[in-house]
């Protein structure tokens, strides 16, 4: 952050200085963009705009071309010329030809051969030399390509191999990079965990005990959790490697460890706000039967992060099973948030929450304000957004039981003023007749409160 | 602000920068001294600077009965108009801006804002953003199935006129009818629109305007204008809300963002010149909306926040997208084009910069779901999203104006709402050749000059998807600088089928692998030694040998097929091949001093350890006793240096990798060289093994310096190795001294074999 402020304040005071000096600074531009177009360089003023650069351009248009038309031989033959450019390749650019021949080799092998692994490890190999920066990103996105072509153990050898790799003085760049091989060779020790483990739970009801195979599990057990429990610490979202983490110490019963990860991940201030956080927190408190009261503060935070999580359902319908009448006011503002959002639109287990929570505090004439407080501030804009004609007509069309739920809703809130939406529901009908003087209430307290 | 109607050329990079007269004078200066260029055109060319004024005041001053007299200036001709009428295209481009006002303006002040209007200029030359988001937008057909939808597209000579333009997708699309046309009060810059409530809503932006046009729902129902807003400020920004009918969020470039509702108007939601993040020059200012119909997204240059409209302006906020450290941003990256993603999953949010593409999650702020760079020559300035169906990715094109790039991205999620995204294959569209023409007519062919003018340079972008059954095809729509709409057809193949896996490396089931672990653990019980679980030393031999290099020759000689039958025959008795043993008077050992050696093996074994001068003077010197002494002390010294050597030896090694540690602790079990153009016959020893080349390890300069040869020394010696080399390929009977003599650079062959790995650690940047 601190070297994009130096450069503003860079330009700041070119801007500042003499007239010259402005036309100097207004000559570039005021966006740092990839590549000058060519024909902006300013003659007379010798810039390197020579032949090679123009014939690299040139190039590598003419491989983007082939790769478009899928002739993936006449791109690799592009890409051998455009390998030349290497030998000059003093560029500070962000992306320098070794990234681009890394990127379009990579995309040329796969197409051209299908996916032959045996060629795409030896082009690899060759771009793991281009450069010490960019060392263990390919060693990285290698391992990636083998696990999805399956080859799990040469994955896991080249992520040991880039393990053990070193170079001069690390940066904190490679340090990072460094702890995100561990934690994936971690993952991969945690895959040969769970399926070692499986092996125990299918064969192991056979009364044949095999100590070896119980050995080789704790093995991975143990390199897994070091390396998963390496990376964790670091501020950072880690979904994944917590899970396995997490799943590890729950097998050999270390709640108060893997407890203590989850509040960990959740509540420090140093990690991102992450709401996965607060899900894995609650699955973990679920799944070992806490207290509802741990499960639904656990919940509330969830709200007040990502109001329209799906978790949301689960939590309104907890809080409408208190007693406490705080909890059940509570419901009905969580439910009516998980509406605001465009992904819920057309919900019918969240537009039946909605309407039975209402439908409850009509018949009981009691929290009728509860209602008013909720409706106020979408008094403007629900109308249009949930009970249109045009929605009306779409929700019947598509789902009858969303239309009903959505027209109880509608006819509380609105009253006679949503025909579109009541008219096809007789009983509906009856019974917004007769608690009409319902609506009329809350009108007329929205209108009292507006008055003064 | 240019009166509508009259075109006007836009400015190209010669007009701005003096390539002819000049570039003598000041070379070192792009932009010229303003007041002394004017005052040279009305000296140079008073007919050009006056004369249209002076005919228009002809006739309301009386210049007396006599005739009027030019005086001619300088060697000028007293021709009518500019002697570089046609060649200086500027001098046309500074005529028509300043030939209204030029004469009332003192000439300082007059310098200083066209100054001020040229750097702007260049700026925009550079890089231009008043088109972003792009002037063309396709409305999709309004029922499944049905095949006519409409283009939405400024035209005319000032780009001032909107067309609504129906076009029924067929093989190729083709328009139908005249189009619904609208005559605006300036530059129309872009064209947004979206649907809500099954209607279409489009928003259209010109410099201080911003207008919305509702487009009902029937096929050929005319589009209504609805209202119009000015601004005081250029605006930089109208997107239409994809939520609620009739609204739109509107930016300007003094950092105010408006949500404008058609029924309520004008809500002022923040007003800030500065920058969100950190200070950026650009006024630039962009807004989008969210899952969330209330809450509204705000970009600058420096990021994203999302802004609550429900509270006061400036109350409730979070940081959506920073530029900086948490998105692993470049130094100089800067927001370009942020677009709300909710046609393809609610919370999500595309942001583009010059280099990179982001993916974000509302629900995550700040962390990018995906980061993914687009290597694009030009900021992407055009997006538009294809939302797939269940079971399709989705499709984002991003366009840039100046490169007339494109690019296609195809991205697909696990599942609605998950927050994982995976981008499927990304293939960029080079569009240099628009395949196809608007309007009813497909253009006449044209050269590629043609095309790659700058009246071709793309302002819009939208896309179509069209789908025949199984069949999916991309109609990609650009709208060129001139108010052309090109046409291109992207057709979906079915990607040919990888060569199957062959059968047979199938891994074992588990219940087998389980049995065998049993076996293998009662074996080792029974054999009384517990399996080893150390994993066999790995070689490299990727690195130590190119691919050519272990390839198999493509047949094998008489020779070699014999070494390998007498090979196979030894491993099946499990004996050892006699008939290569070598006599143990083969067995290399030490040089005797006591010995009188031969004079060549001498000098060698003395210019070996750079003490040729020594011996030279020891075999001139006629006394024994000063040559035993001699001979006593180069001994000496050669075990000082044979230790010193392999002490480097190993210290370098030790940086290697491990396997090649492994391959140096234990030289048995290294690969042989596999270089069959000579087999080794006579070589079964491994200590005594020729070196494998001796021309590449021994005679490389580097090779010889790491052996601590000086510079003089090592013509003479790589002289004596190439007689070695060129001389009769069969070494197995060496004679006895000499091969005495080989046994130093032999010794060191393994070495030697040992380093070429480190030869190698240049490539990564040593």
């Amino acid at each position: 952050m601190d070297s994009f402020l130096e450069e503003e304040e860079d330009d700041e005071e070119a801007a500042a200085a003499t007239k010259n000096a402005a036309v100097g600074s207004a000559l570039l531009p005021a966006l740092h963009l990839p590549s000058l177009p060519p024909h902006l360089y300013q003659p007379g003023k010798g810039r390197a705009v020579g032949f090679p650069a123009k014939s690299k351009e040139v190039c590598l248009s003419y491989i983007q071309d082939a790769m478009l038309r899928k002739q993936w031989k006449r791109a690799a033959e592009f890409l051998t010329f455009y390998i030349e450019s290497l030998e000059k390749d003093f560029s500070t650019e962000y992306m320098g030809p070794s990234e681009v021949i890394w990127r379009i080799g990579a995309e040329i092998l796969c197409h051209r051969f299908h996916n032959n692994m045996k060629e795409f490890s030896s082009f690899i190999e060759q771009m793991k030399t281009l450069g010490v920066k960019r060392y263990l990103k390919v060693c990285l996105e290698h391992a990636f390509h083998l696990l999805c072509n399956g080859q799990i153990d040469e994955a896991y050898q080249n992520l040991s191999l880039a393990e053990s790799w070193r170079f001069g003085e690390q940066t904190a760049i490679q340090d990072k990079e460094m702890k995100l091989i561990q934690a994936y060779r971690g993952l991969l020790d945690y895959y040969s965990w769970s399926k070692q483990k499986n092996i125990l739970l299918e064969h192991g009801q056979d009364g044949l005990e095999d100590l070896s195979v119980e050995q080789e599990m704790h093995g991975c057990f143990r390199k897994a959790a070091m390396n998963l429990k390496e990376i964790i610490k670091i501020p950072g979202v880690w979904d994944l490697f917590v899970k396995c983490y997490v799943d590890l110490l729950e097998f050999y019963g270390d709640y108060s460890e893997a407890r203590e990860v989850l509040n960990e991940y959740a509540y420090n201030s140093k990690f991102p706000a992450n709401p996965n956080a607060h899900v894995y927190l609650y699955q973990f408190l679920k799944r070992h039967g806490e207290s509802k009261k741990s499960l639904l503060s656990a919940l509330k935070i969830l709200h007040d992060i990502v109001p329209s999580h799906e978790l949301m359902i689960d939590f309104h319908i907890m809080l409408q099973k208190s007693k406490k009448r705080k909890k059940r006011r509570l419901g009905l503002e969580v439910i009516f948030a998980v509406l605001d959002y465009a992904g819920w639109k057309e919900n019918v287990k969240a537009w039946s929450c909605l309407a039975r929570q209402v439908k409850q505090i009509v018949i009981s004439e009691k929290h009728l304000d509860w209602i008013k407080q909720e409706w106020d501030p979408r008094r403007d804009w629900w109308p249009a957004f949930h009970f249109s004609r045009y929605s009306a007509k779409r929700n019947w069309q598509e789902n009858e039981s969303l239309s009903y739920e959505k027209a109880l809703v509608a006819g509380i809130l609105l009253g006679k003023g949503c025909k579109a939406q009541v008219k096809r529901f007789r009983i509906l009908k009856k019974f917004l007749n007769k608690h009409n003087p319902v609506y009329l209430r809350l009108s007329g307290l929205s209108d009292s409160s507006v008055q003064p | 602000s240019l009166p509508a109607g009259s075109w006007v050329p836009s400015v190209t990079p010669q007009d701005i920068l003096y390539r002819g007269i000049l570039r003598d004078s000041c070379t070192s200066q792009p932009l010229p001294v303003l007041p002394t260029q004017l005052s040279h055109f009305f000296v140079d060319h008073p007919e050009d600077a006056f004369g249209s004024l002076g005919k228009l005041l002809h006739q309301n001053f009386y210049l007396g009965d006599s005739k009027l007299r030019v005086s001619v200036h300088s060697g000028l001709p007293p021709c009518s108009g500019c002697p570089r009428k046609n060649l200086v295209p500027r001098l046309r481009w500074f005529s028509h801006l300043a030939r209204d006002w030029l004469f009332e303006v003192p000439l300082g002040l007059l310098a200083d804002c066209v100054h001020e209007d040229l750097l702007l200029q260049w700026a925009s030359l550079l890089f231009d953003d008043s088109p972003t988001g792009g002037a063309l937008a396709w409305l999709p057909p309004k029922d499944v199935g049905a095949r006519t939808g409409r283009l939405v597209y400024p035209g005319g000579q000032a780009m001032n006129h909107l067309y609504f333009q129906d076009v029924v997708l067929e093989e190729l699309p083709c328009a139908r009818g005249s189009p619904a046309q609208f005559e605006l009060n300036g530059r129309i810059r872009q064209v947004a629109a979206a649907r809500a409530d099954g209607e279409d809503f489009v928003g259209v932006r010109s410099d201080y305007h911003c207008g919305v046009w509702r487009v009902p729902g029937r096929t050929g129902a005319a589009p209504t204008p609805l209202q119009v807003i000015r601004t005081s400020v250029p605006a930089s920004c109208l997107t239409v809300s994809p939520h609620l009918p009739g609204e739109l969020a509107v930016c300007t470039q003094s950092g105010a963002v408006y949500l404008w509702s058609v029924e309520t108007g004008l809500q002022r939601l923040r007003h800030d010149p500065q920058t969100m993040f950190f200070r950026d020059h650009s006024p630039w200012r962009w807004s989008d909306f969210t899952a969330h119909p209330r809450v509204l997204s705000c970009a600058d240059r420096t990021g994203l926040q999302c802004l609550d409209t429900r509270v006061s302006p400036g109350g409730c906020h979070f940081d959506l997208f920073k530029v900086g450290e948490e998105a692993g941003c470049q130094q100089g990256e800067r927001v370009v084009l942020p677009m709300y993603l909710g046609r393809a999953y609610p919370s999500q949010h595309l942001v583009t910069t010059q280099f990179s593409v982001y993916v974000l999650d509302e629900r995550l702020p700040l962390v990018p779901v995906l980061k993914w760079a687009h290597m694009m020559k030009a900021p992407p300035l055009f997006a538009h999203l294809t939302p797939g169906g269940p079971g399709r990715s989705h499709k984002v094109l991003l366009g840039a104006s100046r490169t007339q790039e494109l690019l296609l991205l195809q991205y697909r999620g696990e599942k609605r709402g998950a927050l994982g995204v995976l981008w499927g294959r990304v293939s960029s569209v080079p569009t240099s050749q628009p395949p196809c023409c608007r309007d009813r007519l497909p253009p006449p062919p044209r050269p590629r000059s043609v095309l790659m003018s700058p009246l071709l340079l793309p302002t819009g972008l939208a896309a179509a998807l069209q789908e025949d059954g199984p069949r999916e095809s991309l109609l990609i729509f650009q709208l060129s600088e001139a108010g052309d709409v090109f046409c291109q057809k992207l057709t979906h193949q079915a990607a040919a089928q990888p060569p199957a896996p062959t059968p047979g490396d199938k891994a074992p089931s588990p219940a087998a692998a389980l049995r065998y672990r049993r076996w293998l653990k009662a074996f080792s019980k029974v054999c009384g030694q517990p399996p080893r679980h150390t994993r066999p030393p790995t070689f490299g031999q990727k690195r130590l040998f190119t691919r050519k290099e272990l390839e198999e020759p493509s047949a094998p000689s008489a020779l070699q097929g014999q070494a390998r039958r007498w090979l196979r025959q030894a491993m099946r008795d499990g004996g050892c091949l006699q008939r290569w043993d070598p006599p143990p008077s083969a067995l290399p050992e030490p040089p005797e001093p006591a010995e009188d050696p031969d004079p060549l093996s001498a000098r060698l074994t003395a210019s070996w350890c750079g003490d040729w001068d020594g011996w030279w003077e020891g075999r001139m010197s006629s006394s024994l006793a000063q040559r035993q002494r001699a001979l006593r002390e180069r001994r000496r010294r050669q075990k000082r240096a044979r230790g010193r050597r392999s002490l480097s030896a190993s210290f370098t090694s030790s940086l290697t990798y491990q396997s090649e540690l492994s391959e140096l602790s234990d030289p048995d079990t290294a690969p042989p060289p596999r270089r069959e153009a000579s087999p080794p016959l006579g070589t079964s020893p491994p200590a005594a093994a020729t070196p494998p080349s001796p021309e590449e390890a021994l005679l490389s300069s580097q090779s010889l310096r790491s052996r601590g040869i000086p510079k003089e020394r090592r013509k003479t010696l790589r002289d004596y190795l190439a007689v070695w080399a060129d001389g009769p390929p069969e070494p197995p009977e060496l004679p006895g001294s000499q091969a005495s003599q080989l046994c130093i650079p032999s010794s060191q062959s393994q070495l030697s074999s040992a380093s070429q790995p480190r030869r190698k650690r240049p490539r990564m940047g040593f």
